[in-house]
């Protein structure tokens, strides 16, 4: 038995010894090389969210360019849209936040709050000549923390040949696009699509619906916002919407109109070259319908901004800001918007671009007064913007009327 | 094991301890991991919910100690409650479908036919496919207008118009449970299987030479003897079922208005899109207590009718 | 064949038909991958003019991760199996004081969320250096594993005959001894079916590998076709391919283990 037990037991305590070498070989393998110890910053790194392989390889090019202008060059990463802020913040308390990070402007104030950003004045960028609704957006408590190159609002998309073959002008007010809908809805075909998902995007859709109308983010529960939340109410019910819009993001939404499943769409500039890119679609544009005529419209502004974490390297942070100064030039934001479809967000270069893409005029001139989602409740807005998807939901189930679902999303916005 | 039959008293008594260290140092290396990977996190969880964590304590680090309000915010929410009772219909109704097809299957893959090998290890292959993938999948195939499933009822036409699948608020529900019951019945296939081969055959012989039926056999031999895997089956249908996340945030991602969201989807919502991590974790730990009891009971019983 | 052949392709018969029905989705996604670029909307039942354009980008894009995977999950294997029968072992044959407690303490860890796991790992790792690092991502995929190779693998090394094991300690083999040359050659069935478990557990891993690695450095197929799906909206062909190619090595694995899969496990797992 004794015999027994110790060549045993000293082969296991060699198996464990074998075990711990494996595991601290693994750790060692996994380390990250950033090169930065002291001294002359050669490479920084930079993190958005554009995952789709064109957009991918575009950027990567313009922060190679605009790094190579600064000194340094760029390793460029993205990571899907729903999976950037979660990861910014495991980032953030691990201290390996990126030197260049690109945010969905009604992130930027949460994060700036944090203190996880830099403020950009300390590398002598400022936000002068910028629309304001983007330099809101990139603003906490005074200071300059985003800046985005350009920008676009959401707008309503419509098949022409569908509206030639069934007479239908485009609409311009909620009563002509409840009957162009209804007259556009055929078997197999919707009059109309929108993203009522019960995401952030879905809220973003419904924000020019309710603030055109006057309806506003601090308090939902009221007559323009319940007359707002109808019309998507009364488009589902009388089947010139889809049910599913209360699935769909704006993607799906998008594949809908480029399948020719529905002859209207609310969707952003950004859907333009894969448009362009379907044969046979002959696509128009134009403002969103209003409640009334003579009211002014009024859409979300949209956009990604750039920013410089905080890091233990000065040296690195400057070169990530001469990077993002690099992005936010007049010429690249030029190249960009046209790349993009997007807008300028400086208004003398986004004048200059509706003069040479005169496509692109409606888009800039609503932009030029589109509001930023954090524009009034700031670090708040993301309670608001729940409560509005969730009563979005609401009321297209039918599981509550309009009026009580706004009451709901009230008390969600106040947090009580 | 017969340890003490040597002579000296010191020297046995060594070598017991000896015996025993070396005996739990087979067990060791499986219980640190398993206490570093699943210890530290739960402890990690517990603490957050007690502390108000917000955005801001990632980078700061700084996350005030809050006592129990977190728990009282989640618990008094309305829907906490919903999600509760979702969470309850959603686990009994998979389970339900898991368990009742996956034992049938495993039944009728227990006949030896030709091939039968080849295609009960084929039946593995939705577990293989990557969720997200399959989720999508589903999420066409039910799609109201132009999904595959209602196109198929029309064409049968067992149907005129099509059943909403993912937007009526009682529909999404089944379908979710569909989709779970899906994902879920390799598995318990896999397992049930796994226990029928254990059933001795001669015990089938001695039934049927009892003049025992199909059903009388199944009743007498396969079942009782079965129960016992059957039991770990469901009690492990349970634990996994409670925290299912992925399948549900694919395929309705907890809508619509809400009618599919769990406590596991709610937790996850409320840290990763509402960023209240303190909640968040409140909402999860009660999630964990749930299935925790749920074992607990099942261990009682189990032990109960072991003894009697 | 007990029952005689007409009786035995009949079962074989309805055996296709219920795989057929079970299998439908996944149908779905061939039928998807050999469409044509764009959206799926417009697909039919049957890709009548099947492309394979979404292969060649999948391979072209994929082929990386899917070696990533297969790393991933064998090294998971080994590192499960590893820790999970001498652990297994010692709970069916070494009359340990507190086992029940370790059973139960097996069980209590299937009730944590993976969310909670993922969550708390990655601040751990960041400290240790384990962030994108294929020994990372091992070791976070087999907490999946190990417990359920544990209940597995007991449950069967119980069912072993006492006197196997009795004799080879008569003749003076230790208990690493017995374990290596007597229980484990019994076991092959169970082994195999634990391993090919906790490789399905690890390939099929998406929350691991999405919030333990902030690189490309080391990325699974799961992942790949998260980011595919954002970044290919109008080439589901691409996406589903690349789910398809995912799923032809663990299909190939499968029917290569079938004959061992699940043969006598389980009997009593948690008692």
């Amino acid at each position: 038995m004794n015999t027994a037990v110790r060549p045993s037991a000293r082969r296991i305590t060699a198996l464990f010894g074998t075990v711990a070498l494996v595991l601290a070989a693994a750790g060692c393998g996994g380390g990250t090389g950033s090169g930065s110890a002291g001294g002359k910053v050669t490479s920084i790194t930079a993190l958005d969210y554009y995952t789709d392989a064109t957009e991918h390889a575009q950027w990567g090019e313009r922060l190679s360019a605009c790094g190579k202008a600064a000194g340094v060059t760029v390793e460029h990463r993205s990571v899907p849209g729903a999976s950037l802020v979660p990861q910014v913040l495991r980032q953030a308390s691990s201290r390996t936040l990126p030197d260049l990070l690109m945010l969905d402007n009604p992130d930027l104030q949460q994060i700036a709050r944090t203190g996880a950003l830099t403020p950009l004045d300390r590398y002598g960028i400022d936000a002068d000549g910028y629309a304001e609704g983007i330099r809101s957006a990139g603003t906490y408590r005074g200071k300059v923390y985003g800046l985005a190159p350009t920008v676009s609002t959401v707008a309503l998309f419509y098949n022409k040949d569908m509206l030639a073959e069934a007479g239908v002008a485009v609409p311009k007010t909620w009563d002509e696009l409840r009957t162009a809908a209804a007259r556009l809805t055929r078997p197999g075909r919707y009059g109309m699509a929108v993203d009522a998902n019960a995401t952030f995007e879905g809220t973003w859709q419904f924000l020019p619906f309710l603030w055109s109308n006057g309806g506003d983010e601090k308090r939902l529960d009221s007559p323009q916002a319940a007359q707002a939340l109808q019309l998507w109410v009364d488009l589902v019910r009388s089947g010139s919407m889809s049910k599913s819009v209360l699935n769909w993001t704006q993607a799906d939404v998008h594949d809908q109109f480029v399948a020719g499943r529905t002859a209207m769409m609310v969707n952003g500039p950004w859907r333009i070259s894969a448009m362009d890119r379907t044969e046979n679609l002959h696509w128009g544009v134009a403002p969103l319908p209003v409640r009334r005529l003579g009211q002014q419209l009024l859409t979300p502004l949209g956009g990604e901004v750039w920013a410089v974490p905080r890091n233990s390297s000065e040296a690195r942070q400057r070169a990530a800001a001469r990077v993002l100064a690099c992005l936010n030039d007049p010429a690249n934001m030029l190249a960009l918007a046209e790349q993009y479809h997007t807008v300028p967000s400086r208004s003398s270069v986004a004048s200059r671009y509706a003069e040479r893409v005169p496509s692109m005029a409606a888009f800039v001139k609503s932009v030029q007064g589109a509001r930023a989602r954090t524009g009034e409740l700031g670090v708040k807005w993301p309670r608001a913007a729940t409560g509005i998807y969730t009563a979005v939901q609401a009321a297209l189930t039918g599981e509550q009327t309009p009026e009580e679902a706004l009451r709901h999303a009230q008390r969600i916005a106040t947090g009580s | 094991m017969r340890s003490g039959s040597r002579p000296a008293p010191d020297g046995a008594a060594r070598a017991r301890l000896r015996a025993r260290v070396s005996r739990w140092l087979f067990l060791l290396p499986a219980l640190a991991h398993l206490s570093l990977f699943f210890g530290y996190p739960v402890v990690k969880n517990v603490v957050m919910s007690f502390q108000e964590y917000s955005v801001t304590t990632f980078y700061t680090g700084a996350a005030p100690f809050v006592g129990l309000r977190n728990y009282t915010t989640a618990l008094s929410a309305d829907a906490f409650w919903r999600a509760l009772l979702t969470t309850v219909l959603f686990t009994a109704g998979s389970l339900a479908g898991q368990f009742v097809l996956g034992l049938a299957l495993a039944l009728f893959f227990h006949r030896r036919f030709p091939l039968g090998g080849l295609l009960r290890s084929l039946l593995l292959l939705p577990w293989l496919l990557p969720l997200v993938v399959s989720g999508t999948t589903w999420r066409w195939m039910l799609d109201t207008d132009s999904g595959v499933v209602n196109q198929a009822l029309r064409d049968l036409h067992l149907l005129s118009s099509g059943i909403p699948w993912l937007t009526g608020t009682s529909e999404a529900l089944v379908s979710v449970i569909l989709v779970n019951v899906w994902v879920g019945i390799p598995f318990n296939t896999a397992i049930l299987y796994g226990g029928l081969q254990d059933i001795p055959a001669h015990l089938y012989e001695a039934a049927k030479l009892d003049g025992a039926g199909r059903l009388a056999s199944f009743r007498h031999v396969t079942w009782p003897l079965l129960r016992p895997v059957a039991g770990v089956v469901l009690v492990l249908g349970v634990v996994y079922t409670v925290k299912v996340l992925d399948i549900i945030l694919v395929v309705t991602g907890g809508g619509p208005a809400d009618a599919t969201q769990t406590l596991a989807t709610r937790s996850y919502q409320l840290s990763f899109q509402q960023f209240e991590f303190g909640r968040g974790a409140a909402t999860g730990n009660v999630l964990v207590l749930v299935s925790l009891a749920f074992a607990l009971v099942h261990l009682r019983a189990d032990r109960r009718a072991r003894n009697s | 064949m007990k029952h005689g052949p007409a009786r035995g392709s009949l079962s074989t018969l309805v055996g296709v038909l219920l795989l057929g029905v079970m299998l439908f989705p996944v149908y779905w996604m061939v039928n998807a991958s050999l469409q044509p670029a764009g959206t799926m909307l417009t697909a039919g039942w049957f890709p009548r003019h099947p492309d394979f354009g979404g292969y060649a980008t999948a391979l072209r894009d994929q082929g990386r991760n899917l070696v990533t995977s297969l790393v991933v999950a064998l090294g998971t294997v080994v590192l499960t199996l590893g820790l999970a029968v001498p652990a297994a072992y010692a709970l069916a044959r070494l009359r340990l004081r507190g086992a029940t407690a370790v059973l139960f303490g097996i069980l209590v860890t299937q009730t944590v969320p993976g969310i909670v796991v993922a969550n708390a790992l990655y601040g751990a790792y960041t400290d240790l250096g384990l962030l994108n690092s294929y020994g990372g991502l091992i070791l976070a995929d087999s907490t999946t594993g190990v417990p359920f190779a544990v209940l597995v693998l007991r449950a069967f090394m119980r069912s072993i005959p006492g006197e196997i094991i009795d004799a080879a300690r008569v003749d003076g083999a230790g208990r690493l001894r017995v374990l290596w040359s007597v229980v484990l050659p019994l076991s092959r069935n169970a082994l195999i079916t634990a391993g090919l478990f906790s490789f399905l557990f690890a390939w099929s891993d998406f929350l691991f590998a999405l919030t333990l690695n902030t690189t490309d450095s080391v990325r699974p197929v799961t992942v790949g076709v998260y980011e595919y799906l954002g970044a290919h909206t109008n080439q589901w062909n691409a996406v589903m391919a690349t789910a398809v190619l995912a799923s032809v090595p663990a299909a190939a694995l499968l029917v290569a283990a079938q004959r061992h899969l699940a043969a006598g496990i389980t009997g009593g797992a948690l008692r």
